[in-house]
């Protein structure tokens, strides 16, 4: 083979690979991509989904319809994503419960790793509040001096191995607390159990919060983020008191990314991450999501691997909370 | 009291507004109709439509939709024994046999003035009474809901008619049922087997459409004559139905009171209110022999009590930031993504969309009243199809509107068990009703059961330190100890009272 006829295969090759590429990309996507959430149907979470969706749905060209899979913590959305083909059509809302949690307690078998990122989408900070018309503790010195002198007494809505239950039992632990969990369905039962008297505290989030101002007081928030503090009117952050959580960044938050399968072709992959992108960054979509409380995290792709892995790393430490504290309301009863 | 609704005028009476509630009416009562899809899904389908709407008028296309949804699935029960929604499994117990005697008209009819009016009247206490039933239903503490969970699975007794003791039988079954998937308070799961689509439990829409729509053309297939021409009379619009409803006005204000205080009661829902409502009115009826047999006064009992919830439902969710049900929490996250916070700040600082959502809500009703009236004979006419086009039309829309749910193939095996359960259950005359109720409420029972005694450190005295939680206790403990006497005794000391 001469030097040219090498060099026409060689453009040859280059142009049919090039051809092939766009191909592929112009193909992609054909139809309808799905995105299965991990929680009930209808909720603000499902809601902010949805705009992201709709926004990737129309620079895509295709429906891309959120379909809520309730069940076992998100295990059962991630199972039904899984089952699916690694063709791109598929895309795991993957909130923390079921991405990090969940297999932290065997009950799943998958990593951060498992996956690969669209974009970080969401997260949605914890505080703890109490009735404006609590005598009993007024601060968050006096309540912890109130459960100190009191252990096992009081109540609070803790829902098994879940956040933000698992933030909450870590603090409680870190100093040293015990009140007993009380499994909700959702923080407004608990708000409205909170305000009948029958919890002492709750542990809510930025939407109950804006909801309910005239009957919730913040003792403090559950990150050590001024952006948190921003969520919840400037109130005080534990930090504030000299009390380190042991758990920092995303970790003591809800947050999801957008995920496909590990094996997804490249090249689809990177046109929904196109999309992705674009869908957050437009002005309308973000004003759209941050009205309800939530907020856009804007970790890129490459970041995926170490924000998840340094959020389960530190979850871990977490986990070993929720055992302490089931055993500490035991012995306190 | 009625400021809201002064300055909620501007707001509603919009072309945009007005045109999304009469919209959503329609589309409501069709989304009812189909069985397996319902308010609650027509609701998240259409939720990223209101993103880009006025809130009023975003809110307002929900709100109708919940309203039509509502009554819709009767219209399925009536004519077809399919409940589109488990909303409608009560309607069923009179509806259908009533269709059966010919009186489909009549039957369709009552179902949809009785939930138009039935949802005015719930519209009236949403605007008159909310702070006062926002204060009440605050006192409904998990032992209070316990006990009226109790109360309601009490109700299987009466809704089973003379078949008593077959009744609690299927609704154990339901309550057995109802246990299966993540246990919440013990952190693990129950009766999954492996099986990854039993991990969030058996869809309750799934189970009710196999046990009535799968079940009920299993029947027809075996009864044959598919090709003959049914024999129904072609009809027209008339305000018949409305007055027989309105003749029946106590039934229809109790029932609607009914449906609106436990609608206000988080937790209890559309389908307690109508059970509820149709055991209160058959025991309180001169003739409840006929109940079961196609009698008018079970229809306006259940669609009046099941629309009233609608309203009733929204008062803790506006009021209080907390849902009185599946369906008003999904309007709940709707109202904060367009920008509102629901709670009593929301009635301080936007009187007008407060005001301009009841204006929503009252007119669905009025639109439903009317669509009654000239959309019945549209509907009876359905039931000319001969049963070798009606058979398999209905099938498909079980299948669609099951598989929706979660676009699962796992949910239209669960649908195809189940109609197989209800055949077997129907050839040996038990009803299927209590089944519902027991899936229902069984969760309900069973998680403000445990939450009480969390919150109480397992202290059972809890449950009668509460003098709500106990005054309902001891009314469920006069049920049973009535239900337990033998037939001879009731009479005996009803003839003395």
């Amino acid at each position: 083979m001469t030097l040219k006829s090498k060099f026409s295969l060689g453009v040859a090759t280059i142009a049919a690979v090039a051809l092939a590429g766009s191909a592929a990309f112009a193909d992609f996507p054909e139809r309808k991509i799905q995105n299965i959430f991990p929680w009930a149907p209808g909720t603000v979470a499902h809601g902010v989904s949805q705009m992201i969706a709709e926004g990737m749905s129309e620079r895509l060209g295709q429906p891309l319809p959120v379909v809520a899979t309730p069940g076992a913590g998100g295990v059962k959305a991630f199972n039904t994503a899984l089952a699916a083909p690694a063709d791109g059509y598929t895309i795991f809302d993957g909130y923390v419960a079921p991405l990090v949690i969940s297999p932290m307690f065997g009950r799943a078998d998958w990593g951060c790793d498992d996956f690969t990122p669209l974009w970080s989408a969401t997260s949605n900070a914890f505080a703890i509040a109490i009735s404006p018309t609590e005598e009993r503790f007024t601060d968050f010195p006096t309540f912890i001096e109130y459960l100190k002198a009191n252990p096992g007494k009081t109540a609070y809505n803790g829902n098994g191995l879940s956040l933000p239950h698992m933030v909450s039992a870590k603090v409680l632990q870190t100093l040293d607390l015990v009140s007993r969990p009380v499994p909700y369905d959702d923080i407004e039962l608990g708000m409205k159990d909170l305000r009948s008297g029958v919890l002492d505290w709750l542990v809510v989030n930025p939407g109950v919060y804006n909801a309910n101002k005239d009957n919730l007081k913040i003792l403090v928030t559950l990150s050590e983020l001024e952006s948190v503090q921003r969520t919840y009117d400037g109130a005080d952050r534990a930090l504030d008191f000299g009390i380190d959580l042991g758990i920092s960044g995303l970790a003591p938050m809800g947050w999801n990314w957008w995920l496909v399968r590990k094996d997804t072709p490249e090249d689809r992959v990177a046109v929904l991450r196109d999309a992705m992108e674009a869908t957050i960054n437009d002005p309308e979509v973000r004003a759209q999501i941050e009205a309800t409380g939530f907020v856009l995290t804007e970790y890129s792709p490459d970041q995926y691997s170490d924000v998840c892995n340094s959020a389960r790393a530190q979850l871990e430490s977490a986990k070993d909370a929720i055992t302490w504290e089931e055993e500490a309301v035991k012995a306190a009863n | 009291m009625l400021e809201p609704l002064f300055q909620g005028i501007q707001l509603f009476f919009t072309m945009d507004a007005v045109f999304a509630v009469l919209v959503g009416t329609l589309l409501g009562l069709l989304i009812g109709v189909l069985p397996g899809l319902g308010p609650l899904m027509g609701i998240i389908l259409l939720l990223p439509i209101t993103f880009h709407m006025e809130p009023v008028a975003g809110m307002g296309l929900l709100i109708a939709i919940y309203v039509g949804g509502s009554c819709g699935g009767a219209i399925s029960a009536i004519l077809v024994r399919i409940p589109g929604t488990p909303l409608a499994a009560a309607t069923l117990l009179d509806g259908y046999p009533m269709a059966q005697k010919g009186r489909a008209k009549d039957a369709v009819g009552i179902a949809i003035s009785a939930s138009a009016l039935g949802g005015v009247l719930g519209g009236i206490v949403l605007i008159f009474l909310a702070p006062l039933l926002a204060r009440f239903a605050l006192e409904f503490a998990p032992p209070e809901t316990f006990a009226l969970a109790l109360t309601g699975l009490l109700v299987i007794a009466l809704v089973s008619n003379e078949a008593t003791s077959k009744g609690i039988m299927t609704g154990a079954f339901g309550l057995l049922i109802s246990t299966i998937g993540y246990d919440q308070f013990a952190n693990d799961l129950r009766f999954t087997f492996g099986v990854n689509g039993l991990l969030g439990g058996i869809h309750i829409v799934a189970m009710v459409v196999g046990l009535f729509a799968i079940s009920e053309v299993i029947v027809q297939i075996k009864a044959g004559f598919f090709s003959r021409n049914p024999d129904v009379p072609w009809v027209r619009p008339s305000l018949n139905s409305a007055l027989m409803v309105l003749s029946r006005w106590v039934n229809l204000v109790r029932s609607s009171a009914i449906g609106s205080f436990l609608g206000a009661l988080p937790g209890a829902g559309g389908v307690v209110s109508s059970f509820t409502a149709y055991a209160i009115a058959r025991s309180s009826s001169k003739t409840p022999e006929k109940f079961g047999t196609g009698f008018e006064d079970g229809i306006v009992a259940t669609e009046s009590a099941n629309n009233a919830t609608v309203g009733g439902s929204l008062i803790p969710t506006l009021s209080l930031g907390i849902p009185g049900d599946a369906t008003s929490a999904v309007l709940m996250g709707a109202l904060i993504i367009l920008g509102f916070f629901p709670g009593p700040n929301l009635f301080e600082q936007n009187q007008d969309v407060v005001g301009g959502i009841f204006l929503a809500y009252m007119s669905a009703n009025v639109v439903l009243f009317f669509a009654g009236i000239f959309l019945t004979p549209l509907f009876v006419a359905c039931i000319k199809f001969k049963k070798q086009y009606l058979l398999p039309f209905i099938t498909l829309l079980c299948v669609l509107g099951v598989f929706s749910l979660e676009s699962s193939t796992f949910h239209l095996w669960v649908m195809l068990a189940f109609g197989i359960i209800g055949y077997v259950l129907r050839r040996y005359d038990y009803p299927l009703a209590p089944m519902v109720i027991g899936m229902v409420l069984g969760p309900i029972a069973e998680s403000n059961f445990r939450r009480s005694l969390v919150i109480s450190g397992n202290d059972y005295s809890f449950f009668i330190d509460r003098p709500i939680a106990a005054t309902i206790l001891a009314i469920n403990l006069v049920l049973i100890i009535w239900m337990l006497c033998p037939k001879g005794w009731k009479n005996r000391l009803l003839r003395r009272v």
